[in-house]
């Protein structure tokens, strides 16, 4: 960067500015418009996309993800290794050395200090962090000196870039926020509102829920960026809108999450002022199998627990009937166009981590047929539904309340009735599904139903965390009031123990390995889960907007500070 | 009417106390968590902490109790200091959304101009637009102007905003680029430019909510002019050998007014309540939009308070509307 | 009317008024109805004509459509010289003064949010120049002239009683010193009481103002001793038009003649000779009126030509006009309408 900086004051000083070298505020403003209005500017205290992606182009971790998931430099001067000594051989603390002369939009330096309040503020226990996992395993932060922070963690730690690693777990200033730790953290509105940064720009103004105004902060390290002077992003609306004002009427240069039909996207990339850019992250829209009995016959405590097997779903025969019957190809056409691909895997990238697995891509009728027969399934009554012992093939189908995954519903319904299969859908309200209330029976973590749908991310590219919701012990249960995170009750000690060497492991290419395997087991193996489509995030941005690289690892934002307008 | 409007503002305290707990308890009641906008990927744990953090955990009628405090007292005294300066509400909690942390006043206050604005504009156009309308279809009953007016209030009624809106928006920002698509609340008029600016920005919402509201109150004016068309006064008026102008203007119109008025004024904490489709269609970000949006987070103080101020506001206009009645109407009198 | 030589003020020839019924979806003009299907009389000027009927048989819009309230479908009428029927709008304002209404419901026919000297005097803004001061003495004078205390010139009609207004709706109509004023059931919404004292003041009025009325009623006592002649409508037509003491001594239309015997007769002697007849059936529509007499589907003394051919109304006793069949020659029915209206001309 210093390298950067030197050669471009020499360029300066020549007198030549090549057109790659903008200057900081030449180009005037850029305007984004997210469907859901942001919240809040403070990550730590909302775990919403938008309020995150907003405060990325203000806050800044250490180190952020690139495109590829790699490792980038944010404030950290270099990204710690083992081999340059950054992480301790026995794996249980790293070290991140801040870029000289730092410097906060408000002009103060920052130091070691401030990341070790950060980790307090998220760590204080009435503080509600929702980034608290970020934090997760770290016994102590400190400030070696001013710009050195050591993380120590209470273990080895095989994955030490948590803590300040990704708009997630950004700096805060010690001096804007030392008052609104703990309890205090939700009243600081002016901090929550307008933090102080490092990043390429300054909130000047916050409208909650509506807009929020930002500057090209002066003291950014970068002397030639950020190319625009100002920056808004307007809230609200929905996705057809957002992405309207960027492809049709030009009103906007960015327009985050455009989710909208296939063929309005076609129609909206045919007016010729934008494109449209998809992220490809883990988000994987799938069908979680329940592999306990929900009958409504068992007493209440017992519904959708260990003790009960599925009396049909048990089967694994039945499991992979179900999912070979399904095309989901078909499924990519009807919901997400170019927002999605079919899918057979949990982990469906990035590439190095995800498996070959494609068995399922290819519609299989006839042998999910035959695997019903082979299981003991058949019309023995001939009302096209397949029977076994005298009960029907019966399965309750539950999701959300939601356009497309209602379409989703209505096509593995016809598929699943072609195979012999009686379905009976239901949609509940996404608050409630996904609001986690013990006392409701329609959470996803109780499923009390067959089949349900929805879609989950790793929100790293490392799916250490993310593969270790399917052991054993996180199963939902009235023991834990429901808040497990193995929705399928899933329980394979094989699987526990590679998880456990897994966070054991430290070579990538092992750790990837074992990725893989995990991600097998759970999938083509034991057909727990069965993914449908990988789901990427759409956006859209303007033809006058250069410099975008859409980014599924960290914030789309991530390179805010090099966008500008095309001329 | 002084007694009349103080016995009634006294009556309307017990219930309003009422309803503010009715609203509290379905609010609470509704299905929906204040998490379920958070991402999977946080945890239950830390999810249980930030409902902690924000007092969601805390009983019912604690949590209703501290909130009337707060709503009656700490957010009078919060606006009282900031006019007088005094430090009545010093270290006193103030009512804070679980969606943004702000005080849910402070977003009040940033709403309601534009609601007020756009919304209230948007009124106005629909009352100038339907009372003409409503009173020359009646008093050309079955003309084509009135065929006209009844088919303009038929697709005010039947068409929802979401599509009229959509529809103005493909015709007169996508394809005739007249006017934007999105509000820019941080807009401030200082000259004509920006002011130009302000009707540019105004007119796709005006024209949606507009249509709409010209279509109820068209009918209203007709229906209550064709009453009175009729009426024996009217024929007096005319047997006096009264122009008829005079007849349609000073006899028909005046008297038919009156309903159409408080039905007017019975319409007003509606303008405060915004328009939630037509307000998130154009990005008008104002009291509707947030009051969606607080249901969509559950984000329970924030519905409150907005029901509640509603409730406030629709027994008050309801008040209004009984007084104007009585100014307007020599017939009714209130002791 | 200070003529030795009485001539009509009032002439009505042939008056229609037929309402058009539209029905479908495109409001077709399917039909009429016909409220009022050819009447013709004479009011000579400071006399009473009395209009009775069944409610329906279309008085009131006789009344309205002779004051062009409704816009006549046919006919002429002829008040003080002009035909008020085709006059231009212009011109029939400035002859609104000249004949006035006073309207069966006081309290609907006032202007709710005017006072009553607001009510009265508007008339006075709109055919007068007068100053506020003269108008207003105008207003005490009617004021007096009705019986009404002036205090309450600033009351709303709300405020009254029913008998009250009733006398701001007279003042109202003698505002402009009209000649002529129809009178549709102007005692029929009040207390008996109070009927006979609202008569009395139409009746001084007359006497001291020298006005002509139509008298509208259904209250047949009432009509006869205020009336000096009397028509008898049935179903938008008149039955029988006689002076008023023939007609009550001996009806000779047999509408008429039902009608009266329903009538408390203060004569013992003729109520000693009279027998009550009922009518059967109902009164048809005005909008599907029997072919031939529209009397016949009621009628006891129902003949066939009755059915066929309409009778029409003729004078069959010195002064005494009937429609019916019974009193001309059968098969001699031709009589045109201008021979209708000569005789009625040649009689008065
Ligand atoms: N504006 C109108 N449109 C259509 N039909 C009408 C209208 N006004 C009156 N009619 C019809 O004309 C007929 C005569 O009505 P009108 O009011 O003249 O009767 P009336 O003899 O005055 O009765 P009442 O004694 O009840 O006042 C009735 O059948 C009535 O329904
Ligand atoms: S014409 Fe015939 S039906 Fe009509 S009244 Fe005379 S007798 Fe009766
Ligand atoms: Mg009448």
């Amino acid at each position: 960067m210093s390298m950067r900086a030197a050669l471009l004051g020499a360029v300066a000083a020549l007198g030549i500015a090549p057109a790659a070298f903008a200057e900081r505020g030449t180009d005037g403003e850029v305007k984004l418009t997210f469907p859901q209005a942001v919240s809040i500017m403070n990550p730590y205290l909302s775990g919403g996309t938008k309020d995150i992606y907003a405060s990325s182009m203000v806050l800044e971790p250490l180190a952020g993800l690139d495109p590829d998931g790699n490792l980038i430099t944010k404030l950290a001067a270099e990204i710690p290794t083992r081999e340059n000594g950054g992480i301790s051989e026995d794996l249980t603390s790293i070290t991140w050395k801040l870029q000289p002369d730092l410097k906060w939009s408000d002009g103060t330096p920052v130091t070691a200090d401030d990341a070790v309040f950060t980790w307090e503020y998220c760590t204080h226990p009435e503080g509600g962090c929702a980034q608290a996992t970020k934090y997760e395993g770290v016994a102590k932060v400190e400030a070696v000196d001013p710009s050195t922070i050591k993380v120590t963690f209470s273990g080895p730690k095989p994955n030490p870039y948590t803590a300040f690693v990704g708009a997630l777990s950004p700096v805060l200033q010690k001096a804007q926020f030392a008052a609104c730790i703990g309890a205090a953290a939700p009243t600081c509105t002016d901090q929550n509102n307008m933090p102080i940064g490092t990043g390429p720009f300054k909130v000047t103004g916050f409208t909650v829920n509506d807009t929020v105004t930002m500057a090209m902060n002066e003291n950014y390290r970068d002397p030639a960026k950020p190319a625009f002077a100002s920056a808004v992003i307007k809230g609200g609306g929905d996705a057809e809108g957002s992405a309207r004002a960027v492809m049709e009427t030009g009103e906007f240069d960015y327009a985050w999450n455009t989710q909208i039909p296939p063929d309005s996207q076609a129609a909206m990339t045919a007016a010729g002022k934008g494109q449209f850019v998809v992220a490809f992250g883990t988000l994987v829209e799938r069908l979680e199998m329940n592999l306990t009995d929900p009958s409504a016959d068992l007493p209440e405590g017992e519904r959708s627990t260990a003790k009960h097997p599925h009396p049909i779903l048990s089967d694994i025969k039945v499991r992979t009937a179900l999912s070979k019957a399904i095309d989901r190809s078909i499924l990519v056409e009807v919901g997400y166009g170019a927002g999605g691909k079919p899918t057979c895997n949990v982990i469906p990238s990035p590439d190095a981590w995800a498996s070959d697995n494609s068995g399922c891509i290819a519609q299989d009728m006839e042998g999910a047929k035959a695997l019903l027969d082979e299981a003991g399934w058949t019309d023995s009554d001939g009302d096209g539904i397949r029977d076994k012992d005298g009960k029907k093939l019966s399965i309750l189908y539950q999701t959300t309340v939601n356009p497309i995954r209602q379409d989703f519903q209505a096509l593995i319904k016809d598929w699943w009735t072609e195979l012999g299969v009686e379905v009976e859908l239901k949609a509940i309200d996404p608050g409630v599904f996904f609001g986690g209330d013990a006392g409701s029976p329609d959470t996803f973590q109780k499923f009390y139903a067959d089949v349900e749908m929805y879609a989950n991310n790793s929100d790293n590219p490392d799916p250490e965390t993310y593969l270790g919701q399917y052991q054993c012990k996180n199963a939902p249960s009235p023991e834990n009031q429901w808040q497990g995170e193995n929705i399928n009750r899933f329980c394979d000690p094989a699987y526990d123990e590679l998880h456990a060497k897994l966070t054991q492991t430290t070579d990538v290419a092992e750790r990837q390995a074992i990725a893989k395997q995990l991600n097998d087991m759970v999938t083509k193996d034991s057909m727990t889960v069965i993914p449908l489509v990988h789901r990427g995030t759409l956006s859209a941005h303007s033809n006058t907007l250069g410099g975008v690289a859409i980014n599924s690892w960290d914030t789309e934002m991530w390179n805010v500070a090099d966008w500008f307008r095309v001329k | 009417m002084l007694t009349f409007t103080l016995r009634r503002l006294l009556l309307a305290i017990p219930t309003l106390l009422v309803i503010s707990l009715v609203i509290f308890l379905l609010v609470d009641l509704a299905p929906g968590s204040p998490m379920s906008e958070i991402p999977l990927t946080v945890p239950p744990d830390v999810r249980q902490k930030m409902i902690e953090a924000l007092g969601a955990d805390q009983p019912v009628f604690v949590r209703y109790f501290l909130w009337l405090r707060q709503f009656f007292w700490v957010e009078p005294a919060y606006a009282f200091d900031s006019w007088f300066g005094t430090t009545l509400a010093e270290g006193e909690q103030r009512i804070l959304s679980w969606q943004s942390r702000s005080p849910v006043f402070t977003i009040i206050g940033q709403r309601l101009p534009q609601t007020l604005i756009v919304i209230g504009t948007a009124y106005l156009v629909g009352i100038l637009i339907a009372l003409p309308i409503g009173i020359y279809s009646a008093y050309r009953q079955y003309s084509l102007f009135d065929q006209g007016g009844t088919l303009f209030a038929m697709i005010g009624f039947s068409v929802p905003t979401f599509f009229s809106g959509t529809l103005f928006i493909i015709i007169f920002a996508v394809w005739l680029g007249w006017f934007p698509t999105k509000y820019d609340t941080q807009l401030e008029v200082v000259d004509w430019a920006t002011f130009w600016e302000q009707i540019r920005q105004m007119a796709l919402p005006v024209m949606t909510l507009g249509l709409a509201n010209a279509a109820a109150i068209s009918r209203y004016m007709r229906s209550s002019m064709l009453d009175n068309m009729t009426m024996d006064y009217v024929r007096t008026a005319r047997a006096k050998g009264m122009s008829e102008r005079t007849v349609v203007l000073k006899h028909v119109l005046r008297n038919s007014l009156i309903p159409v008025v408080t039905v007017i004024a019975l319409g007003i904490p509606s303008i405060f309540g915004g328009a939630i489709i037509t307000e998130n269609l154009f990005g008008v970000n104002g009291i509707g939009a947030a009051l969606i949006g607080a249901i969509h987070a559950s984000d329970l103080p924030m519905v409150q308070t907005l029901a509640f101020i509603f409730a406030v506001l629709i027994v008050l206009f309801n008040l209004i509307a009984d007084i104007l009645y009585g100014l307007l109407d020599p017939r009714i009198r209130y002791d | 009317m200070l003529d030795a030589q009485p001539t009509p003020l009032v002439q009505v020839q042939d008056l229609k008024m037929h309402f058009p019924i539209y029905t479908g979806l495109f409001r077709k003009h399917t039909g009429d109805v016909k409220a009022v299907d050819g009447v013709s009389f004479d009011i000579l000027a400071g006399q009473t004509l009395g209009l009775v009927g069944e409610s329906g048989c279309g008085k009131s819009t006789v009344g309205r459509a002779m004051l062009r309230l409704y816009e006549p479908t046919a006919g002429r009428v002829v008040i003080d010289g002009d035909d008020v029927a085709t006059l231009a709008p212009e011109a029939l304002r400035k002859k609104r003064p000249t004949m006035q209404m006073v309207f069966q419901d006081p309290q609907a026919s006032l202007n709710p949010r005017m006072t009553l000297a607001e009510i009265v005097s508007e008339p006075l803004d709109e055919h007068t120049n007068w100053t506020r001061d003269q108008k207003l003495e105008r207003v005490y004078e009617l004021m007096d002239q009705v019986g009404l205390n002036r205090r309450f010139v600033n009351r709303f009609p709300h405020e009254f009683s029913g008998g009250q207004r009733q006398r701001i709706g007279i003042a109202r109509a003698l505002a402009l010193k009209p000649r002529f004023i129809v009178c549709d059931e102007p005692i029929a919404a009040l207390d008996v009481s109070i009927q006979a004292q609202v008569v009395n003041l139409l009746e001084d009025l007359q006497e001291k103002l020298g006005l002509t009325y139509l008298f509208i009623s259904h209250d047949l006592s009432m009509v006869r001793h205020l009336a000096q002649r009397v028509a008898v409508m049935y179903l938008g037509r008149i039955a029988e038009l006689s002076p008023s003491k023939d007609l009550y001594a001996r009806p000779l239309h047999p509408y008429a003649e039902a009608l009266l015997s329903a009538v408390n007769e203060p004569d013992p002697v003729l109520a000693a000779q009279r027998k009550r007849i009922i009518l059967k059936g109902d009164v048809p529509s005005p909008a599907n009126p029997p072919k031939g007499c529209n009397f016949c589907t009621r009628c006891p003394r129902v003949m066939d030509i009755c059915r066929t051919v309409k009778p029409d109304l003729l004078e069959v006793e010195p002064g005494r006009l009937v429609a019916c069949h019974l009193y001309t020659a059968a098969g001699s029915t031709g009589a045109s309408e201008a021979n209708e209206r000569n005789q009625q001309g040649e009689n008065q």
